[in-house]
C-alpha cells in the first residue's frame, strides 16, 4: 500500500469538487434542507402535543447522524463512479494504483465531507431551531464513527454492484442509504417499525448508534453495549461490503466488463 | 534476442460460448516495437486488456518487465504506459493537473517536472492549462500520449493511437512516439487499423484472426507470406478468409 498514492487520489477529488459547484449540494444544500424539513417536523408535533416537546431534538439529531452515514458512503461511491462518468476507468485500472488504495483516499475524503456536513447542520440546526449539538458532547465520536464505517462498507458494496451490473446499479447507491435510514430507525425507535422489519433493523450496526443518540439526547449516559455492539458490527458490515466489492471485481475482470466502462 | 519486457504465453479467454482468445503468446523484447494487428473481432482488444490487467485470462501466463500479473499488477502496471484514442482524460481537471495526478500514480515524487518534460517532448505545453474537456480529438490523443509516457516506462501499450485524428495530426503522433522509443528505449505495443501507420511504426507485426496469432515476423516477409506486396493487402485477405 503507498501513502503517497492515496494522497494523490484524494487531491484527484479534490480537483473535481473545486470544479463541480453542484457537488457542494450534498455537503451544504442537502444537510440544510434536512434540517430545515425535521426541525420544521418536530417543532410542528411539539406544538400539537406539549408530550411530544422532545421530539425536535430527536428529529434534528436523526438527520445530523444520517449525514454522517450518507456523506461517508456518497464519497466513497461518487469517488469511484466519476471515474466511469469521466470514462476514465480503463485509465485508471492501468496505473499502480490498488483498488484499497482507490477506496481508502476516497474514504478519507469521505471524513472531510462528514465534518463539512456537520458544521452545517450544527450551525443551522442552532441558527433556526436552538438545538445545541454540544449536547451530545464527545458521545459523538462513538456514534460517528459507527455510521461512518457503515456509511464506507454502503459505498464500497455500491461500488461492487456497478462493477457487476453497469452503471443501471447506480440507483442502488442513491436508493441504500434511505433504506438504511427507515431500517435503523434514524428518526423513530425501532419498536414503531413494522413488526416484521423489527429483525432485520436489530442487527444493523447503524441502529445501535442512532438509538444510543436518542438515550444520550434524553439525557441518559452513552449505552457503552450498545457502542461497542454496534462498533462489531460496523467493522462486520465494511468487511461484508468489501468481500462484496471483491467478489465482484473478480467477476468483472473475468468477464470483461471493462468494455462497458471505456 | 533480447530480454522480454511482455511475456505472455498461452493466452485464452471465451465469453459465454465466444472463444475471443485460443492461446496467443505475445512477447515483445526490451526496445522492440510491435503491431498488434487483425480484423475486428480478432482478439485484439481481449488480448490488450489481459495483457494489462483489465481483463483475466481463463488461462496462460503473463509478465511484465519481470512482474507476474494477476499478482503483481501494480508492480507491473509501473512498467507500463497505456493510451487508447478513445479515452478521454478526466474531466473537471486542467491537463496539467490531470498529468500530474496519473504521475502521483505511477510513483513519481516531483511531477511537475516529469509533466513538463512531457509535454515539451510531444510538442504541447500550450495545452497545460486548458480543461481536458475543452480537447479536439487530436489533443486528446497527444495529451493521453504525454500521459502513458510520464514515468517512462519500459513497455508503453498503445490502442489505436491514432484513430480519427487528422493525417496532420496523426502523422505528428507517430513522428513523436518513433523519436520518444528511440530516446528512452522503450518498447511499443500498438493496435491500428491503418496499416501505413503500423508499417512506419513498428519492427514486427502480429496478425490475429479468429483469436489465433496467424503471422508474427516483419511487416514485409508478412505480406510476402501471403503474396502481397503491402500489410493493407494482407489484412483484406485476412478479413476475407477469416470473416467478421
Amino acid at each position: 500500500m503507498s501513502l503517497h498514492r492515496i494522497r494523490v487520489v484524494i487531491r484527484r477529488h479534490i480537483y473535481v469538487l473545486w470544479r463541480a459547484p453542484h457537488r457542494w449540494f450534498d455537503i451544504a444544500f442537502w444537510p440544510l434542507m434536512d434540517v430545515i424539513l425535521w426541525g420544521s417536523l418536530g417543532t410542528y408535533v411539539a406544538q400539537q402535543d406539549a408530550g411530544s416537546r422532545a421530539s425536535a431534538p430527536f428529529l434534528i439529531g436523526g438527520a445530523m447522524m444520517f449525514h454522517v452515514l450518507f456523506q461517508s458512503q456518497i464519497a466513497v461511491a461518487t469517488g469511484f463512479m466519476e471515474e466511469t462518468w469521466s470514462r476514465n476507468l480503463m485509465n485508471v485500472l492501468t496505473t499502480p494504483v490498488t483498488e484499497f488504495e482507490y477506496i481508502a483516499g476516497t474514504a478519507i475524503l469521505g471524513i472531510a465531507k462528514v465534518l463539512a456536513a456537520l458544521g452545517m447542520v450544527t450551525i443551522t440546526a442552532y441558527a433556526f431551531f436552538g438545538f445545541d449539538t454540544t449536547k451530545v458532547g464527545w458521545s459523538l465520536v462513538p456514534i460517528s464513527l459507527i455510521l461512518m464505517i457503515v456509511g464506507w462498507g454502503l459505498g464500497i458494496a455500491g461500488i461492487g454492484a456497478v462493477l457487476r451490473f453497469g452503471q443501471g446499479a447506480e440507483i442502488l447507491t442513491w436508493g441504500s442509504n434511505f433504506i438504511l435510514m427507515a431500517l435503523s430507525g434514524a428518526f423513530n425507535p425501532v419498536e414503531s417499525l413494522p413488526r416484521a422489519l423489527r429483525p432485520v433493523s436489530k442487527v444493523l450496526p447503524s441502529t445501535q448508534a442512532f438509538e444510543a443518540m436518542r438515550q444520550v439526547l434524553a439525557g441518559k449516559p452513552l449505552p457503552t453495549r450498545s457502542i461497542a455492539t454496534g462498533l462489531v458490527g460496523s467493522i462486520f458490515f465494511v468487511a461484508a461490503g468489501f468481500a462484496f466489492s471483491w467478489l465482484m471485481l473478480r467477476s468483472f475482470r473475468r468477464r470483461g466488463f471493462i468494455t462497458r466502462f471505456s | 534476442m533480447g530480454e522480454a519486457v511482455l511475456e505472455a504465453r498461452g493466452l485464452r479467454k471465451s465469453f459465454k460460448s465466444v472463444e475471443a482468445v485460443r492461446g496467443v503468446d505475445v512477447i515483445v523484447r526490451r526496445g522492440e516495437r510491435v503491431g498488434l494487428l487483425g480484423p475486428n473481432g480478432a482478439g485484439k482488444t481481449t488480448t490488450l486488456l489481459m495483457l494489462l490487467g483489465a481483463i483475466t485470462p481463463d488461462a496462460g501466463t503473463i509478465q511484465i518487465d519481470g512482474f507476474k500479473l494477476p499478482r503483481q499488477r501494480s508492480k507491473a502496471m509501473t512498467k507500463v504506459g497505456f493510451a487508447a484514442g478513445y479515452l478521454p482524460m478526466p474531466d473537471r481537471l486542467k491537463v496539467r493537473e490531470a498529468l500530474t495526478v496519473f504521475a502521483g500514480w505511477y510513483g513519481l515524487r516531483r511531477p511537475r517536472a516529469a509533466v513538463d518534460l512531457a509535454l515539451e517532448r510531444f510538442g504541447i505545453t500550450e495545452l497545460a492549462d486548458r480543461l481536458s474537456s475543452r480537447l479536439s480529438s487530436g489533443q486528446r490523443t497527444l495529451v493521453g500520449i504525454v500521459k502513458a509516457t510520464l514515468h517512462e516506462p519500459s513497455l508503453l501499450v498503445l490502442d489505436e493511437p491514432t484513430a480519427s485524428l487528422d493525417p496532420d495530426i496523426a502523422l505528428k503522433v507517430r513522428t513523436a512516439l518513433l523519436a520518444y522509443c528511440e530516446s528512452t528505449g522503450a518498447a511499443l505495443l500498438v493496435t491500428s487499423h491503418d496499416m501505413r501507420e503500423v508499417e512506419m511504426l513498428t519492427e514486427r507485426v502480429m496478425f490475429l484472426a479468429r483469436g489465433e496469432v496467424v503471422a508474427n515476423d516483419t511487416a514485409a516477409i508478412v505480406a510476402s507470406t501471403y503474396g502481397h506486396d503491402n500489410l493493407e493487402d494482407v489484412f483484406l485477405s485476412l478479413a476475407e478468409t477469416h470473416g467478421r
